[in-house]
């Protein structure tokens, strides 16, 4: 077992390093990799590009801006669930986490906070016109929370006393769509992000406000990076003393607090695509990158570890198997979890966040096609290699001029299929962040809350790059077929 | 010019799992004989065959090809193999390729010849066996009896010594038959060597300057046609000609 483990981690260390820009050393002690959420209003608010470089990036990210600052350092944002900031804090992928994190007990297990810099409660939610008036109405009803928040622990602890059902999500966006929809009956979240998201024209109505208050802070792995947390705790000193703070608070929570710009706009699907065109155009353009450099990358592996399957040596052959085992066998979700997460633990540093994107897709799609190639070449009747063979031809020139030639006949179908599926594959790895079309749309409605339109809009999107991806496969494989 | 001793095949020992097909098989061949081998399926005739280019493995025994020995770790078997030309039941074309590449591949991915003569040559072969007109052709686009022409012509490409031929005429319709055998007795009036696994007795007849009767993995019988086919010394020999002749 433990033969096994080391070797599926050794294969996806040797791919994943195959394709990584070289491992940059530990930098300089002032430049630091911190971990966010994706959009969790008023903390954290991705502009229209995806990003935290906006005016107004929501508390946290304004107070984090200030105190680098105020200490002089650098940083650089991994955005995330924020399911998975635990994990990659845990396996060094970023240095510290700024991510309106409450401090439990729990928490403080595995990580080091920050002096608090605002203590945050939380709030049940329900659409306004429903019958739930307190917690004591929950019996029978469906409650969402986000995973991996303090909500989703408290809930937890109080469902069995009052009877809900509890829905498991992935962000506060996905959480509010859930209640708005019907789906769910109520929400519990941060009462601060949920005031907001009302300000911000969400129709919710609030049952108390600050239950269950927490500590927030900014945390490290611990034991670790202790000289930032240092640095952060003085930052919020000066900054508390020098009035940004207060500033900073006034601005996102006061009575004429910050709305989110997308409020008024046209909610039409034409309104909806121009004034989110940015995000759509860069999700695009990821998904088609991350597309086209996999394929390419996992046509070359694949076709080698399919030849692998079919060479007279039992060892490559061993190889074959075994590859093409475990990587049709890890969803791959788990498979980028572990690439993303896992890999960097064990050698010791990060992963870029498109390589390790491009890793999985590759080693699953490799694997697919590893096996197709293996099959395609074995359906060649024997006869074909005999026939080269007794003509004195050797064999690599045999594979090359005879068998490839009509095996690739064979499998150009499942070629196009592949191709397919590795697009579509690449919205996944929006679990780990990466700003494809799948997570731009997450973005997108975390601030306007048009669920269903954009989710119509992404999905008109795939249908239109499988489309002309169909269409390029076809002309290619007409071309190809009147070629013999 | 029958002195030249051009394949010695000696106790050859084959099994297939626990099937042994070939036990203890010897033969020698000379320079511009023909051999033809006859018997009932699964005889081991095919197999032993095989043998003598290196297509199958042996268990026990040796075979030497023009001076070579084949079953020698140390011995360039595509090298071998470029002076034995070998001619299949299902003729095994390469579809993906003209008829004009079919003959050429081989000659010129060893380097025997230049493109320019490669094409000089398969020309030249292709209107031995009638088929010039269809250079451009792909093998589908052929019938059977023009397709094992065909491969006749890929396999005189590379000017083999010796050419095996394993069941030729098996896999055609009957009336294709006749056109491969004058190919084939062309051949052997001109000299080549040639060892033929067949059923066809009128052409061994006609065309052999020896028959060897295969069974049970084992020669029973070999000697001229006259002599195997009129006056078969073994019951086994008498037994299968029985079946074959009056049927």
């Amino acid at each position: 077992m433990k033969f096994v483990v080391k070797l599926v981690s050794a294969i996806i260390a040797m791919v994943s390093l195959a394709i990584l820009v070289p491992p940059h050393k530990a930098q300089a002690a002032s430049h630091y990799t911190i971990g966010t959420e994706t959009t969790f209003v008023p903390y954290a608010i991705q502009g229209k590009d995806g990003t935290y470089n906006g005016k107004h990036p929501g508390i946290d990210m304004e107070i984090l801006r200030a105190i680098a600052k105020n200490q002089h350092f650098t940083f650089d944002l991994k955005i995330m669930n924020f399911a998975a900031i635990v994990q990659a804090l845990q396996s060094g992928q970023v240095d510290g986490n700024m991510a309106a994190m409450m401090v439990t007990p729990e928490r403080q297990q595995t990580l080091d906070f920050s002096h608090t810099y605002l203590n945050a409660g939380l709030s049940l939610a329900t659409k306004p016109g429903s019958s739930i008036k307190s917690y004591k109405d929950l019996k029978g009803k469906i409650v969402a929370v986000k995973t991996g928040s303090t909500s989703e622990t408290y809930a937890t602890s109080i469902q069995n006393k009052y009877g809900f059902t509890i829905h498991h999500l992935d962000s506060t966006n996905t959480e509010i769509n859930d209640v708005t929809t019907g789906n769910a009956d109520a929400a519990i979240d941060a009462t601060l992000s949920l005031q907001y998201t009302i300000k911000n024209g969400m129709k919710l109505r609030l049952i108390g406000t600050q239950q269950n208050v927490h500590p927030v802070a900014f945390a490290v792995k611990k034991g670790e990076n202790a000289a930032l947390l240092q640095k952060f705790n003085k930052g919020l000193a000066n900054i508390k003393k020098d009035g940004t703070y207060a500033k900073i608070m006034a601005y996102y929570t006061g009575a004429k607090a910050h709305t989110n710009a997308n409020i008024a706009t046209d909610r039409s699907y034409l309104g909806i695509i121009k004034a989110n065109a940015p995000q759509f155009k860069a999700g695009i353009t990821m998904t088609i990158k991350l597309t086209i450099v996999s394929i390419i990358i996992a046509t070359i592996v694949g076709v080698f570890i399919g030849l692998f399957g079919v060479v007279p040596s039992r060892l490559l052959k061993g190889f074959h198997g075994v590859y093409t085992f475990i990587f049709r066998s890890i969803p791959v979700m788990v498979l980028s979890f572990f690439i993303y997460m896992g890999i960097p633990s064990l050698i010791g540093h990060k992963i870029p966040l498109f390589t390790a994107g491009v890793a999985t897709l590759v080693l699953e799609n490799s694997a697919y096609i590893a096996s197709f190639v293996a099959g395609g070449i074995k359906s060649v009747d024997r006869g074909q290699m005999e026939a080269s063979r007794s003509l004195g031809v050797t064999y690599l020139a045999s594979m090359r001029k005879v068998i490839m030639p009509q095996a690739v006949r064979t499998m150009a179908p499942s070629f196009i299929n592949q191709f397919i599926i590795a697009l579509k594959g690449t919205s996944i790895l929006s679990a780990i962040g990466l700003a494809e079309m799948t997570q731009q749309g997450t973005i997108i409605i975390s601030q306007n809350m048009e669920g269903f339109k954009v989710w119509l809009i992404i999905t008109a999107m795939y249908l239109v790059l499988i489309g002309c991806l169909t269409l390029l496969s076809d002309r290619v494989q007409k071309h190809y077929s009147l070629a013999n | 010019m029958l002195d030249e001793k051009i394949v010695i095949a000696k106790h050859i020992h084959k099994s297939f799992g626990d099937n042994e097909v070939l036990k203890d098989v010897s033969l020698s061949v000379h320079s511009g004989e023909v051999v033809v081998m006859i018997g009932p399926s699964g005889s081991g005739k095919s197999t032993f065959l095989r043998t003598l280019n290196g297509l199958e493995t042996i268990d026990k025994g040796q075979v030497m090809v023009n001076g070579q020995l084949l079953y020698d770790k140390k011995v360039n078997l595509n090298q071998v193999r470029q002076n034995i030309g070998m001619v299949f039941q299902h003729f095994n074309l390469f579809p993906n390729m003209t008829i004009l590449n079919n003959v050429i591949m081989a000659a010129i991915s060893t380097k025997h010849f230049t493109p320019e003569k490669a094409r000089q040559e398969a020309k030249k072969y292709l209107d031995m066996v009638d088929l010039s007109e269809k250079m451009n052709s792909y093998p589908a686009q052929l019938s059977g009896g023009q397709k094992q022409r065909v491969a006749i012509a890929r396999a005189l490409e590379m000017e083999p010594k010796i050419m095996l031929f394993d069941e030729p005429t098996s896999a055609l319709d009957p009336e294709m038959v006749g056109d491969v055998l004058e190919v084939m007795q062309q051949l052997a009036q001109n000299g080549m060597t040639m060892i033929i696994v067949t059923h066809e007795m009128g052409f061994a007849k006609r065309v052999a300057d020896r028959v060897v009767f295969f069974s049970d993995g084992m020669i029973q019988e070999s000697g001229t046609p006259e002599e195997v086919f009129d006056r078969p010394a073994s019951p086994r020999t008498q037994g299968f000609l029985e079946r074959v002749l009056n049927v």
